[in-house]
């Protein structure tokens, strides 16, 4: 056994996505305030760990690392807009995710290795992120 | 080391259960020694109450054990632990605070390439390991091909590993070497040999960027200009550019690297970005400063850079 | 029996004697061995029954406070990259956990146990110098709490416990916290060492009579071993901390490998010294068990001659073995090869006495007590932590375990089965011997059950995160590795222990009343000395030892020892005394004054300590001034020694008449000062050592030793100190009319020609242009100089004293102790002087 690369032993991860969504689900169930279907927000916090989006943005769910160059995500589904300027929807959030410069050339959020079935995982678990 | 890969890391296992099987009948045999002894019949008691027992299961018991142990140990140590022969594929892994300067040697033990926080090997034949430091003592280890070797300022260490099958294998410093110790992993990649041998001239030849959708030409010439004109080349080697600092690690291919920050991040322009606008939340400690001057067009310009260097 | 003394056998018969004892004799005897009275003689005390218990509380706290670090260190590791702790703070904290755990709990806690039992159980008064106890004490108890508060500053050190060059050089470790480590323990090794002369000289010399060496008590063959191990091991230690700080303060290059220094070198010194400290750790706890067993069986001992027998081995081997934290350093294949066979030897004497305990426990019918328990679980856990010691010692599977989790549990195993374990068995077991009530069997149990299972809660799994790759000292560890259920696991025990522990510590409150005049008595039904009715004084009278076991075989020695009816039944001088006896087989050899308290030793304690302490935070002015003072109080202290009254022999009862001074090899000055030279020789064997290994690793950068010309000047002043000291103490002791002042006269100019051939040696060497921090010759070359001079310092502070005491008409030629001392000192530096400087010189060849 021993060290295994970022991409694999996805398993426990989905275990803590689970708890963490369990968390949420406490807070409001009925009033997720951009339900997303046909995504799956277990799969999305897979791919934020396995992309690295940590690196720069404290997500809630994930234990390590804690970036500080993006924006903190707790509360993100709550949020109105998308970096301060684009509306918080999902089709927006999705593009914004696969290829922000195109969107905003000033940020420095680049362009991320994800599918856009991917991306709607992880805007889904974004989602599930309410305030506290 | 539970889940050996290699001809280095298969016989440690070996031992490792041959070694287990002995502490259990040991432990056994104490525990029945104390059962009687605590709650056994009277008959039983007197049997063990004297000083026989002594003689037997704490002289003669130990002494046949672990002779036997020690002559399957020492054959063992001399069949993985072999001198180096010349002619032998070699590899030099220089621990430094908190990274590995991975350096490709000839026949001659000439330097042919350098890289850093990644090895690769072809997979199926034995690789000879020159193990040294820059600074303070660390320790290369890769559980799944064998067991670890210090790297101490001043010597020269050497260690075989071979990987028997293609694959991505992890290792990570083992000797304590201050402040972000705990975040100096690598990555071991063997390749089937003739792979091996394509990588190994793509990495010999000097940097080019390859534009990709996500990284375009301008973008990436900005990132080159940001790159040069924020003195990361006073750390950072980019063969076939100015940029030739030996302080940090060689990016000449960077892009094709698995991850970042020595084995602790994915590599893509994401990670790339975080590390070099706040490395320093990454990796709390590491020699790389936070580069809050930067914008975040020229942050994500850098990022598009360095990734485009596959 | 042949005496070894000229002490007639026969006399024994004298006793019990059957006279009615003197009126007010027992009266004289409580007034004389008085506790503290007045608020501040708590401190000054120095009978060993408040000294032990201090020394025994304040190891105790160093438990205590490493093992907080220990829950913060698993809390943060309970979960991955968690951010409980900083990393920095981590790194603290492990190097403290591990520092303190070893050098301000296990070392001092044995060492207390030593200081509070051995005198009951050899039945002497006292150990034979309670103020070097009362110093060591105070030294270790100020110098610790300093060193710890260092982690409230963020000044800890953080390079682990075995504090790796170069990661430890200025280069890597800029801050003082390094300093801190090497200073602070510096001291608290120096009052080891302080201690284990204070028990050698204690379990040779005062034993009472007809105690002989087979029929001495296994804690004190165990403590005696003990103490002989830290008299060759520490200097070791001491040497690399000295090493380290001449390269830290003043770039001396030993461990530089630029500079031609070596990090292993200072491997090879840590650890010839860092693997005998763990059997150093383990034979007190062991010769404890070794006591108890047969209490909690109610049956003698299977095997004591094996079971010393073993100790001894064990003591042996240890010093084979320490190479064997190296394994993957890339030491030749024979080294190797040498080292794993002899790490497996050393757990033969292990087996043997675990298996002897066995067989105790089988010969006699267990009582299920808490010390019982705690004997008991130690031993389980103990074979356990063993068996992963053989593990370790195959040298392929250690090149996967080394430095992984797998050795955290495996230490642990060790040295909470062989060293926490029976500590606590320990405690339970004697407290009635010091406490006027016996601690809670109930609340032992739970106690005991609560660490039982805590402690295999926390370790087990650690064997397997090792396994799996986790690397120890890692302040956390990636989500992704599978080592997350593990680590819970451990945290949950940890606290577990930490319950067990904090429950014994509201027991202890409950429970624990010393000083008291009487105490709970024999609880358990043990059969040693220590459990006779005695006060504060000890025993009333000391007892003619016909067994092992005295209690249980001597069926009227309690009464009659409360009854007077043996040596020693008062204070026929009307002081503290305490009778010396012979080191084989204990005759009675002459009667030893011992001091009252007073103030000196305890400032030089604090001075010594405040000295070490200031110079780490670079306050050098202040330090000096500290450091002097303790100079001032220690030599005040000595001024008080030698100085001799009353008359000439003694009525130690039975009109068995004893002297009441004695001089030359039997006193326990004499023995006192050897050892203390032995250390020394220890320190300077290893120095040169490091001299020759650097010169292996670099023969290049030698350079031609100054003009072999110089050479006999130096020879020849070495040559007249060490013939001048002797030939002092030889005129003091012809007694004319005269002699006092030429022995003094002598003593001086011996101690003069000693630091002449000093300053000639080091301009010698300062004149052929080698610096120190130029090489590794020049770092060694001059450290050997330096501790060289630090003796010719100490011996130009004695010549003066034994001036100043004659002037002061105290030298007499009846009372030559003091003179054989010095004498002994002088003649050692001399001779100390002369191999260092024909190394340095001669080797490796003369104009090489």
């Amino acid at each position: 056994m021993g060290f295994r690369t970022t991409g694999e032993a996805m398993g426990r991860r989905v275990t803590v996505g689970a708890l963490a969504l369990a968390l949420c689900a406490c807070v409001d169930k009925a009033d997720l305030p951009r339900p997303m279907v046909q995504a799956d927000p277990v799969a999305g916090l897979a791919v934020i760990e396995e992309v690295g989006c940590a690196a720069c943005h404290k997500i809630p769910g994930v234990a390590w690392p804690e970036g500080r160059s993006g924006s903190n995500l707790a509360g993100f589904g709550a949020r109105p807009l998308i970096a301060g300027r684009l509306p918080n929807q999902p089709d927006v959030l999705i593009r914004w995710l696969i290829d922000a410069p195109s969107m905003d050339p000033g940020t420095a959020m680049p362009p991320m290795p994800l599918t856009q079935d991917q991306a709607r995982d992880v805007a889904a678990y974004l989602y599930t992120l309410d305030e506290d | 080391m539970l889940d050996p890969a290699g001809p280095f890391a298969g016989p440690i296992q070996t031992v490792a259960w041959v070694l287990f099987v002995m502490a259990a009948v040991v432990m056994v045999v104490v525990l029945v020694a104390l059962g009687v002894a605590l709650f056994g019949p009277r008959k039983w008691k007197r049997r063990v109450g004297g000083e026989r027992l002594i003689w037997i299961a704490g002289l003669v018991f130990p002494v046949v054990v672990l002779t036997g142990l020690l002559i399957y140990g020492l054959t063992t140590t001399a069949r993985v632990a072999d001198a180096p022969k010349p002619g032998e594929m070699r590899v030099r892994v220089t621990g430094e605070m908190w990274w590995w300067r991975v350096a490709y040697l000839d026949g001659q033990g000439r330097e042919i390439v350098q890289d850093a926080n990644e090895v690769h090997i072809p997979a199926g034949q034995p690789v000879v390991f020159e193990l040294e430091s820059a600074d303070v003592i660390h320790s290369f280890w890769v559980p799944r091909l064998g067991g670890k070797t210090d790297m101490i300022p001043g010597r020269r260490n050497f260690m075989r590993l071979q990987a028997d099958a293609p694959g991505t294998y992890g290792g990570q410093c083992a000797e304590y070497c201050g402040g972000p110790h705990a975040l100096m992993g690598l990555v071991v990649v063997a390749h089937a040999p003739a792979d091996y041998a394509a990588w190994l001239a793509r990495q010999s030849r000097p940097a080019a960027a390859v534009p990709s959708a996500q990284g375009p030409l301008a973008l990436i010439d900005q990132g080159r200009n940001v790159f040069a004109a924020s003195g990361c080349a006073a750390c950072h080697t980019i063969r076939g550019t100015e940029a030739n600092g030996l302080a940090g690690p060689d990016l000449t291919h960077v892009g094709s690297r698995q991850t970042l920050g020595a084995g602790i991040l994915p590599n893509n322009q994401g990670t790339m970005a975080g590390w070099i606008s706040d490395s320093q939340s990454l990796k709390p400690g590491n020699r790389m400063p936070s580069y809050a001057v930067l914008s975040g067009q020229d942050v994500r310009a850098v990022a598009a850079y360095l990734e485009s260097l596959k | 029996m042949s005496s070894e003394t000229g002490f007639d056998p026969e006399l024994y018969k004298r006793f019990p004697t059957t006279e009615a004892r003197p009126e007010g004799e027992l009266e004289q005897l409580e007034e004389v061995w008085c506790g503290p009275r007045r608020p501040w003689e708590w401190i000054t005390a120095i009978n060993n029954n408040y000294i032990g218990v201090y020394y025994v509380g304040a190891a105790m706290l160093f438990f205590v406070l490493a093992g907080v670090l220990a829950l913060l260190m698993r809390t943060q590791l309970a979960l991955p990259m968690t951010g409980f702790l900083a990393q920095e703070t981590y790194n603290q904290i492990f190097t403290m956990h591990g520092t303190v755990m070893m050098f301000l709990f296990a070392v001092p806690a044995v060492e207390a146990l030593g200081v509070l039992l051995l005198p009951q159980m050899l039945g002497a008064r006292d150990l034979p110098f309670p103020r070097l106890s009362a110093y060591a004490f105070w030294a270790y108890l100020v110098g610790g709490l300093c060193f710890f508060a260092s982690l409230f500053f963020g000044l800890a050190p953080n390079g682990g416990w075995f504090m790796y060059p170069p990661l430890t050089s200025t280069t890597y470790s800029p801050g003082i916290n390094a300093d801190f480590w090497l200073l602070g323990i510096g001291f608290i090794e120096i009052s080891a060492i302080a201690g284990a002369i204070e028990i050698i000289v204690g379990v040779l010399k005062t034993r009472a009579p007809g105690m002989t060496l087979d029929k001495l008590p296994i804690f004190a063959w165990a403590m005696l071993i003990f103490a002989c191990m830290i008299i060759i091991a520490f200097p070791s230690i001491i040497l690399s901390t000295l090493l380290l700080e001449l390269e830290r303060a003043l770039g001396w290059p030993f461990f530089d490998a630029a500079k031609g220094g070596d990090p292993m070198l200072w491997q090879h010194l840590f650890w010839f010294f860092g693997h005998p400290e763990v059997y150093i750790i383990f034979l007190p706890a062991a010769g404890a068990m070794s006591t108890l067993i047969p209490a909690v069986a109610q049956t003698k001992l299977v095997g004591y001659r094996l079971v010393v027998l073993a100790m001894l081995a064990t003591g042996f081997i240890s010093f084979g073995v320490w190479a064997h934290h190296m394994f993957t350093t890339g030491m030749p294949q024979i080294s190797i090869n040498y080292f794993s066979a002899a790490s497996m030897a050393v757990s033969v004497p292990a087996g043997v006495q675990v298996f002897a305990w066995i067989a105790t426990l089988a010969a006699g019918k267990m009582r299920f007590n808490t010390p019982g328990l705690f004997a008991v679980g130690g031993l389980v856990i103990f074979v356990m932590g063993g068996l992963t010691g053989v593990m370790v010692a195959m040298v392929p599977f250690d090149w996967q375990a080394h430095d992984s989790y797998f050795i955290v549990a495996h230490l642990h195993y060790v040295l909470i089965g062989g060293m926490v374990f029976p500590l606590f068995a320990a405690i339970y077991y004697w407290t009635p011997m010091s406490s006027s009530r016996p601690l809670s069997e109930r609340w032992g149990k739970w106690i005991f059950w609560l660490m039982f299972v805590g402690h295999n809660l926390t370790f087990m799994p650690m064997h397997l995160t090792g396994l799996m790759g986790m690397p120890r000292r890692v302040y956390t560890y990636l989500p992704d590795r599978g080592w997350d259920l593990p680590n819970m696991i451990s945290t949950v025990g940890s606290f577990m222990f930490g319950l067990a522990v904090l429950l014994w510590v509201v027991d202890m409150v409950r429970n624990f009343r010393p000083f008291g005049n009487k105490d709970a008595g024999n609880v358990f039904g043990g059969p040693g000395l220590e459990w006779l009715p005695s006060g504060r004084y000890s025993l009333r009278s000391v007892p003619v030892i016909k067994s092992l076991y005295p209690v249980w075989d001597q069926p009227d020695l309690a009464r009659d020892v409360e009854a007077g009816r043996y040596f020693l039944p008062g204070a026929p001088r009307g002081e503290r005394e305490t009778m010396i006896t012979s080191p084989i087989n204990a005759e009675p050899q002459y009667l030893q004054r011992m001091p009252r308290p007073s103030s000196w030793y305890v400032w030089g304690a604090i001075f010594t300590a405040g000295f070490f302490l200031i110079l780490t935070i670079q306050a050098y002015l202040v330090s000096v001034i500290s450091g002097v003072l303790a100079i001032y109080c220690i030599l005040k202290w000595c001024w008080g020694l030698d100085r001799p009254s009353g008359p000439a022999t003694v009525d130690v009862g039975g009109g068995v008449r004893l002297p009441t001074y004695v001089s030359g090899p039997s006193s326990h000055g004499w023995w006192a000062m050897v050892i203390t030279l032995i250390v020394s020789g220890m320190v300077a064997i290893m120095a040169c050592f490091s001299y020759v290994f650097l010169w292996s690793r670099r023969p290049d950068l030698w350079q031609a030793p100054p003009e072999i010309g110089s050479l006999p000047l130096t020879l020849g002043l070495l040559a007249a100190a060490g013939v001048g000291a002797w030939a002092s103490q030889g005129a003091l002791k012809l007694d004319r009319p005269r002699s006092a002042g030429i022995a003094a006269v002598l003593m001086l100019a011996a101690t003069l020609a000693a630091g002449g051939a000093f300053a000639a040696e080091a301009s010698a060497w300062w004149n052929s242009g080698l610096r120190p921090d130029a090489s590794s010759q020049g770092a060694t070359v001059y450290a050997l100089l330096a501790w060289q001079g630090t003796f010719v310092g100490i011996s130009l502070l004695m010549g003066p004293f034994v001036l100043l005491r004659w002037l002061c008409g105290l030298v007499s030629s009846r009372y030559p102790a003091t003179f054989e001392v010095v004498a002994l000192f002088v003649a050692f530096t001399a001779v100390q002087g002369a191999a260092t400087t024909l190394l340095i010189r001669l080797f490796p060849g003369v104009g090489a």
